[in-house]
């Protein structure tokens, strides 16, 4: 055995570049193993992750103090449904104000507590400390970095309540639930006079709108009547963020299978590249005497032991950028911080080198079953005769030599060209991928926030955060649409009504004002959009899971009364037994819409060229607070971000494959390499033929790379939709023009390239004196 | 025109060249001219710095010290590209195993060296086939490597080595792979190269080789120049 670890040793120190080129390629490999089986397994239902790990509150109930002791609602947390309950924390609608900009100010809703943590809604406290003392506030926002645009004020900021009262941001905590905007203690809260008290409960039974409903009507039938101001279920909040990130995550998984493929053939490829590279030198340890068995252990170490240390600095560094990686985007979506999982290390660690010894195994045992002399004349060379008529046309052609000669390079390795030319293609694959997902991402975005149809959202109504102004309904919208700037104003109620077959209760939209403006109409995916009374538009979900068709008739019912709608329209969406109907649906169903104790929704539509932010300054002015439509899109533009870094390591490993493919030709061809610099090839000529040997690699690859990543994306989208229940209008497939797959066939050539350039310039300088004055 | 009694002018010069390896020196002060035309064989025992002085005028390497001058070219002030340009344009060489693309026909093997040179495909496979015809393996031009005799092999890569028109020709160990017989032609070959003007830098261990087509016989050992002796050739 000692013998096999001096050879191998000395054979490592001989080849000291190809020895290196191993250990690079499996300590990317391993970083795209660890960060691809992160993604996966990050990306697996995140919204059920991260609410779990906050104890999210199913039911957030907001109470008239005056109307509910805090005894009474205490006791609720008794209840048979109830499995968790918080509160009751003291809640104020106001708004706050930069104290050192008072040109800034922002609507919120703040929340007595004088814990982050508790059995409900435990606050993820990311910077600073809780409030503590009077005048401390403690901010709720998605953690960020300082820098970013759209940060959170700093610790240490004052800002200055609606009601006057200074206070001092000594903390960021982040609710996925959303129960407040911001919080203070028991005690500060109580001095600036809440106007409602809050209760957050965790249900027994809380899969379904239905089932939330269920639990509401207890707390409501175990606390005086009229006390309940305004409820919230966690389901809407779910349907936002399946809604918008439901794709994506399927995306993300399919970039981590990519990253695995990608990896796994390029080390593949590698290994046993080095192993038939090395076929001579097998042949010659054969010669003078080592056993076929003992050749195969010094080739298996050979490859192993770089294999072994770029696994284990792969796995560090690719656990560490993952982990930001991972943080910033799931944090910049409000999904919390995933943790690299222990298991995508070991996978990567040992998975790796297991691989590796796995690639080694064929090839090592085919020169097992050499003889010396075969091993040698397999070594010397690629095997001539191959490719020749490819390289006869080639001689023949205008191109300058040193460009034909390397466009026939490649038949000379037609498997080694074949893995090759695979990881470029899908290297590009991801490249096209990611472009894709950008698009669908931007398109996804428009379609879901309709922004460019409202720019403006005010909630107001019982327990909204405009219900502080006392104004009502129809008075909060003629305020709204006497403001200077705004165009359009319509309102939209979302409650949970039972529709007759409906296999869970309808999430019902009632929509007063010209729906037909809100952006709903690019939503469309089959029918039109409702145009007055007694018509309905559902969701592709709904459609589906309630086998509907366009022209059935839905009967709702409401408190005993009931209403029929006709599904005209389907729209785009996830949304479970979601419908739209028009308002005088509601008002056939109830003739208390106030009583309903929903909050209304109303999206303002801006004349062109106004600006929001100088429509909300006159919002605050006139006691209302409202936000841009346009906020949310941090969910995709991370994403994106996560999907570019994927791209980038993938195309660096597919590089990192073509370095690898040139080094190992440069070698076999050292004679070749050291004849054509004798007749007069430059060094410029010399890396000419070997990029451009790769550079037709890459071409091909491309093109086959942006035919697989357009039709997978397609594919893969049609795919997640019909899983999901959701249909996607034409606009969100529609995203590649000429000029972007032009640039995107650029990038198998960038890859092929940048891998070439190197191992080409090392070609170029080749001592060419003794390769050729002895064979 | 020359003068018929001026003797012709000098084409490599060398001045005081050494070449060291660590501590070991393969070239020791070697000083040598060799003029247009003449026929110079260079001969030694393995190791004595013989194929170390032709890497030197090949340009393929660079002296530890001395100058060398081919065609009036100081190589030492020759970076990588010019030295390329210069093995392009200055001189050739045909080597003890052929050195031949395995991938390419003789005929595109031979037009390799002209057409890197910038000239097209076309031209430079005539200027090739017509040399194939010269030294008589036109028939064997659609051939690959592989499927010719030493002999033709060699034949095959003198042809390359003259298809750029060299002033210099260097020879490695041209018959130290072949037979008898494939030898006896080669060395006709290059004696008629020779009678034509060309001129010749032979490293050889055959004194049979030197005493047939040199002129001249540079003897080394120990990398230094150790005899000289001026040859009538025999017809």
């Amino acid at each position: 055995m000692s013998a096999v670890w001096r050879t191998a040793r000395a054979s490592m120190r001989r080849r000291r570049f190809q020895t290196a080129v191993i250990a690079l390629v499996v300590m990317f490999s391993s970083g795209t193993v660890v960060a691809a089986l992160a993604l996966l397994a990050a990306s697996s239902g995140p919204f059920d992750r991260v609410f779990a790990e906050q104890q999210g509150a199913h039911l957030t109930a907001t109470f008239d103090p005056a109307a509910a002791s805090d005894a009474q609602l205490e006791s609720t947390a008794d209840l048979d449904c109830v499995a968790e309950a918080a509160g009751p924390f003291g809640q104020l609608a106001t708004t706050l104000a930069v104290d050192d900009d008072a040109a800034v100010e922002f609507p919120a809703t703040i929340a007595g507590r004088d814990d982050p943590a508790g059995p409900v809604d435990r606050l993820d406290l990311w910077e600073g400390r809780w409030a503590a003392a009077e005048g401390e506030i403690v901010l709720n926002t998605a953690p960020a970095d300082p820098g970013d645009p759209g940060a959170p004020l700093p610790v240490g900021a004052t800002v200055r309540a609606g009601d006057g009262t200074v206070l001092t941001v000594v903390g960021h905590a982040y609710s996925f639930g959303q129960t407040a905007d911001a919080w203070v203690t028991a005690d500060q809260l109580e001095a600036m006079g809440p106007t409602a008290v809050q209760m957050l409960y965790r249900l027994d039974d809380h899969d379904t709108a239905a089932d939330v409903e269920a639990g509401l009507d207890a707390v409501t039938a175990a606390v005086p009547a009229g006390s309940l101001t305004g409820a919230q279920s966690y389901l809407a909040l779910k349907e936002r963020i399946s809604a918008e990130l439901g794709i994506f995550v399927v995306l993300l998984t399919v970039f981590g299978v990519l990253g695995l493929a990608v990896a796994v053939l390029i080390v593949a490829n590698v290994v046993s590249g080095a192993v038939v590279s090395g076929l001579r030198h097998i042949g010659v340890l054969k010669a003078i005497g080592f056993t076929p068995r003992q050749v195969v252990w010094v080739y298996l170490t050979m490859v192993s032991l770089p294999a072994l240390v770029g696994a284990a600095i792969g796995t560090v560094l690719g656990h560490f950028l993952a982990a930001g990686a991972m943080s910033e985007t799931f944090r910049e979506a409000g999904l919390g911080n995933p943790v690299v999982s222990p298991w995508a290390d070991a996978a990567a660690f040992v998975g790796m080198p297991l691989l590796v010894l796995l690639a080694a195994l064929a090839p090592a045992m085919r020169a097992h079953r050499l003889s010396a002399a075969e091993a040698i004349s397999a070594g010397s060379a690629p095997r001539s005769g191959r490719g020749l008529r490819a390289h006869r046309w080639l001689s023949g052609t205008p191109l300058p030599r040193s460009v034909s000669l390397g466009l026939g390079l490649p038949f000379a390795r037609p498997g080694r060209t074949a893995l090759t030319a695979t990881a470029v293609a899908l290297g590009v694959t991801t490249a096209t991928f990611t472009a894709g997902l950008a698009a669908f991402a931007t398109e996804i975005d428009g379609l879901i926030q309709r922004h460019e149809a409202a720019q403006i959202e005010v909630v107001g109504g019982p327990g909204g955060p405009s219900g502080a102004t006392g104004l009502g309904d129809q008075e909060t919208q003629d305020l709204l649409a006497s403001l200077p700037g705004a165009s359009e104003v319509t309102a939209n109620l979302r409650m949970p009504v039972t529709a007759a077959g409906f296999v869970q209760s309808a999430e019902l939209w009632f929509i007063r004002g010209e729906s037909s403006r809100m952006g709903f109409t690019d939503q469309l995916v089959d029918g039109r959009w409702m145009d007055g009374p007694g018509e309905a538009v559902a969701s592709s979900k709904t459609v589906h899971e309630n086998d509907l068709a366009i022209g059935d008739d839905v009967t709702l019912e409401l408190g005993g009364r009931t209403a029929t709608v006709t599904i005209v329209g389907v729209v785009m969406g996830s949304g479970t037994g979601t419908v739209y109907a028009d308002w005088s649906t509601l008002t056939d169903l109830t003739a208390d819409v106030d009583g309903l104790g929903h909050p209304i929704s109303y999206e303002v539509r801006l004349e062109d060229g106004t600006d929001p932010q100088e429509y909300l300054t006159a919002l605050t002015g006139a006691g209302l607070t409202g936000q841009s439509t346009r906020q949310s899109d941090a969910v995709s533009i991370a994403v994106v971000g996560l999907a570019t870094m994927f791209a980038l390591m993938l195309g660096t490993v597919a590089a990192l494959g073509v370095f690898n493919t040139v080094a190992l030709n440069a070698r076999e061809r050292r004679r070749d390499l050291g004849m054509l610099k004798s007749i007069g090839m430059t060094p410029r000529q010399v890396v000419t033929m070997m990029v451009t040997s790769m550079a037709s690699l890459g071409v091909i690859g491309g093109l086959i790379g942006i035919a697989l990543g357009v039709v997978a994306h397609r594919e893969i989208l049609r795919l997640a939709a019909a899983a999901s229940q959701i249909d996607m209008p034409a606009s969100a497939l529609a995203t590649w023009n000429a000029p972007q797959l032009a640039l995107l066939a650029l990038a198998g050539l960038a890859i092929a390239i940048a891998g070439a350039y190197l191992p080409a310039r090392r070609a170029a300088r080749l001592t060419i004196a003794e390769v050729l004055h002895s064979e | 025109m020359n003068d018929a009694t001026q003797p012709p002018p000098v084409l490599v010069s060398m001045d005081g060249l050494r070449k060291e390896y660590g501590d070991t020196a393969a070239l020791d002060g070697v000083s040598l001219q060799i003029r247009r035309g003449e026929a110079v064989a260079v001969m030694g025992p393995s190791g004595s710095g013989k194929s170390t002085m032709l890497n030197m005028i090949a340009g393929l390497d660079r002296p530890t010290a001395g100058a060398v001058t081919v065609d009036g070219k100081d190589l030492n002030g020759l970076n990588e590209t010019g030295r390329a340009l210069f093995r392009r344009r200055t001189i050739s060489m045909i080597f003890q195993f052929f050195n031949l693309l395995d991938d390419l026909t003789v005929l595109d093997n031979v037009a390799l060296a002209a057409q890197l040179t910038g000239v097209r495909a076309q031209q430079a496979r005539q200027r090739a086939l017509e040399l194939l015809d010269e030294l008589g393996i036109a028939d064997r031009r659609d051939l690959y490597p592989a499927a010719l005799s030493g002999g033709e092999r060699q034949r095959a890569a003198v042809a390359r080595a003259l298809v750029n028109r060299p002033a210099l020709l260097l020879a490695d160990e041209p018959t130290g792979a072949l037979d008898s017989h494939a030898g006896e032609q080669v060395m006709d070959l290059l004696i008629d190269l020779n009678q034509i003007g060309q001129t010749l830098l032979i490293v050889t261990h055959d004194p049979n080789l030197a005493q047939r087509c040199a002129s001249r016989i540079v003897e080394f050992a120990d990398g230094r120049i150790v005899g000289e002796r001026t040859l009538e050739r025999t017809p």
